[in-house]
């Protein structure tokens, strides 16, 4: 029991981190249809920034500066890769125009950070604490608390504020919202700024425990892109249970049948997901009308 | 026109022999220097790379080979084997290289060495440790093997790994391998190894690249019972693996395949990476005289304390001394001749490795043999002896055993 135990533990904390990332997809389609494919780009700039403030400030004072810096890096993603793509009505002109930045990000960031993964210096203690005969390292249940902390926050944000209300009457029916006087083109723009701070916030949240370098999204963002469908790509709360359900799928599979399969249920688990529920397990069902 | 070429080589080549024009006048010999300058493997790539210069530079002070400078020719095969097979091609066909000296990764070898081969220009892995490299154009199938090599490859590596945890009276062996080529080839020799001293490995496990946790494997192998782990794979998840034995509490020896000694493990890996042993060919000590001079030459020249990865600095440095050598003794850059001088080189090449006598023969391609390498330790963010025999006998050369390989 014990044994099942830890690997839900470690599941959940592999989970989360996919879910802070998938947080981030979801935040821009819900209000422009559009998704950053440079998401993974977005945490690894985020990381290497923190990393590189962390000796001059501290963990916690560098993580506003990476707050900051994740919301600019949003706003000029979606200048240059996403909006003129909406001007001309291209329907997949962002897909490429995204994944091109993020290539040229990557690149950037092993020009000034190098090629190899650093180390990244954990705010609390290394040595793992033990409940009820399961180990789990501190830095793990900050990523729990942290990612539950920024998705709550979000929403608080969205809920209570008039830019987050407008965030929400775009994503709603955008043209409506047009009519009724919000600047929709603003509101993207700040969907994408939000994001990309939420990727660089998580970057810096996961990177003591996962490997810190160019590279470092490149695989955990392609994971959170199969939550994020999963879970719905228009629900917040779709994107815990999606990135909790492959967490621990994938440690669970590992243990119990393969570590060779590990990555296999997660895979079959989208493949059931897009043949019976297309919008996830938490998206909302839209007809739409030719 | 072509008279007159002529006559202008012959006067060059004259003066050459009599020592009137400097070196540096002649045409310059090039030498391809491929490997990963970027991505994951790149600390391997760049300490080899580096290695490489220094050797090229030290030969060019001296006087060049054959009275002609060393150029080595740079490329970046990104650890990716289709960019490692156009590598290939961009140097035979339009670089024109002599012979070329690299390759850190077992695949990208693999796809570009067949070029060099058909081209019957020699390849001289000096970082690849894939058993299967100098076996890929063997006899009876190939008159022929362009193919040499001065690492030690991994069937070596895993007897040396598998002997040292039965020496150590460990009965119940986990593996953990990584899901490449390269893990996955060394999984093979360690089973096979393992078959042939009647012993079971109670688990074996596979992760991947940038696998942020290894909970499922280790539980598994704890499960079994394992009493040591042979791990097969480069620095970042071999430090994932040590992390993941702290956190869950559970300390039994790491035996890791060479690349443990990246200083990305010694990174990432910190005080839990301390006590792992690896197969290591060079120990950043200085015993030997050669060996300070390199080692405090690479300091100077890269501006660092230690090398990233020291293995690989020390085989690159060594690979372009025998290189030369064989030009040398070739006496021409002709790509046969230069091969038939590899397989029997009359002359001791000092380098910091070894003493290389006879390092190759037609049948035997590995210049690296068994007696030569030691277990190197994780000591503190630095690689030290692990056994205090081999520390007291650190000044000792250990040359190749006859007929080992």
């Amino acid at each position: 029991m014990t044994i099942f135990l830890q690997l839900v533990a470690s599941g959940v904390a592999v989970g989360m981190i996919y879910a802070a990332i998938a947080f981030g997809y979801q935040l821009t389609f819900a209000t422009s249809k559009t998704l950053n494919f440079g998401q993974g780009e977005a945490l690894a700039l985020g990381a290497l920034f923190g990393l590189t403030l962390a000796p001059f400030t501290g963990y916690w004072l560098m993580i506003p500066l990476v707050l900051v810096f994740g919301f600019a890096l949003g706003a000029v993603v979606e200048r240059l890769a996403v909006r003129p793509a909406i001007k001309i009505k291209s329907e997949y002109g962002w897909i490429m125009a995204t994944i091109a930045l993020g290539i040229i990000f990557r690149n950037l960031a092993e020009n000034i950070w190098g090629r190899d993964d650093l180390k990244f210096p954990s705010p609390l203690p290394d040595a793992a604490v033990e409940m009820g005969g399961i180990r789990v390292l501190p830095m793990e249940m900050l990523i729990v608390a942290g990612a539950l902390l920024m998705m709550l926050c979000v929403e608080i944000f969205n809920r209570k504020s008039i830019w987050g209300k407008a965030v929400v009457a775009t994503s709603n029916d955008i043209d409506a919202a047009g009519l009724m006087g919000i600047n929709t083109k603003r509101i993207i723009t700040l969907s994408y700024s939000i994001s990309a701070m939420t990727a660089a916030f998580a970057g810096v949240l996961v990177a003591p425990v996962t490997l810190t370098g160019a590279t470092m999204g490149a695989v955990l963002a392609l994971k959170a892109f199969a939550v994020a469908i999963i879970g719905g790509l228009e629900s917040g709360l779709g994107v815990i249970v999606g990135g909790l359900i492959l967490g621990v799928a994938e440690t669970l599979t590992g243990f119990y049948i393969s570590t060779g399969y590990k990555d296999v249920p997660g895979l079959i688990l989208l493949l059931v997901v897009l043949s019976i529920r297309p919008v996830g397990l938490f998206g909302k069902a839209v007809i739409k009308k030719v | 026109m072509i008279l007159t070429k002529r006559a202008l080589m012959g006067a060059l080549l004259g003066a050459t022999a009599l020592g009137l024009v400097p070196a540096q006048a002649a045409d310059p010999i090039k030498i391809g220097l491929t490997g990963p300058y970027t991505g994951g493997s790149s600390s391997m790539g760049v300490s080899m790379r580096d290695g490489a210069k220094l050797a090229a530079a030290e030969i060019n002070k001296n006087g060049g080979v054959l009275g002609r400078p060393i150029q080595l020719i740079e490329r970046d095969d990104e650890a990716k084997n289709e960019v490692g097979a156009q590598v290939a091609q961009e140097l035979i066909n339009k670089e024109k290289v002599v012979a070329t000296v690299g390759f850190i990764n077992t695949g990208v070898a693999l796809a570009a060495q067949r070029f060099y081969q058909e081209a019957e220009i020699p390849v001289f892995n000096n970082v690849a440790t894939g058993t299967v490299i100098t076996n890929q154009f063997k006899e009876p199938d190939y008159d022929v093997n362009y193919v040499f090599r001065n690492s030690a490859y991994d069937v070596l590596q895993a007897g040396m790994m598998v002997d040292e945890a039965l020496a150590q009276n460990f009965k119940k062996i986990a593996i953990l391998a990584d899901s490449t080529n390269y893990g996955q080839l060394g999984r093979e020799d360690i089973e096979k190894y393992l078959a042939t001293k009647g012993v079971k490995p109670v688990a074996v496990e596979k992760f991947n690249i940038k696998d942020v946790d290894m909970t499922a494997q280790l539980l598994k192998s704890q499960q079994a019972g394992a009493d040591v782990i042979l791990a097969y794979g480069i620095g970042p998840e071999l430090a994932q693996v040590a992390n993941g034995m702290a956190k869950l509490g559970w300390k039994v020896p790491i035996i890791a395949s060479w690349p443990a000694s990246m200083q990305s493990f010694i990174d990432i890996a910190g005080t839990n990476g301390n006590g792992v042993i690896m197969p290591q060919t060079f120990i950043e000590d200085k015993t030997l005289a050669k060996r300070a001079s390199f080692l405090d030459d690479y300091y100077k020249t890269y501006g660092v304390t230690k090398i990233p990865t020291p293995v690989a600095g020390a085989q690159g440095y060594d690979s372009v001394y025998l290189i030369a050598a064989a030009i040398k003794q070739a006496g021409s850059t002709n790509g046969p001749k230069i091969r038939e001088a590899l397989e029997n080189l009359n002359t001791k090449v000092e380098g910091v490795v070894t003493t290389y006598d006879h390092p190759f023969t037609a049948k035997d391609h590995n210049a690296i043999s068994r007696n030569m390498v030691v277990f190197g330790k994780v000591q503190d963010g630095k690689i030290v002896y692990a056994k205090p025999e081999d520390a007291k006998n650190a000044g000792v050369v250990r040359v190749k055993e006859k007929s080992s390989n």
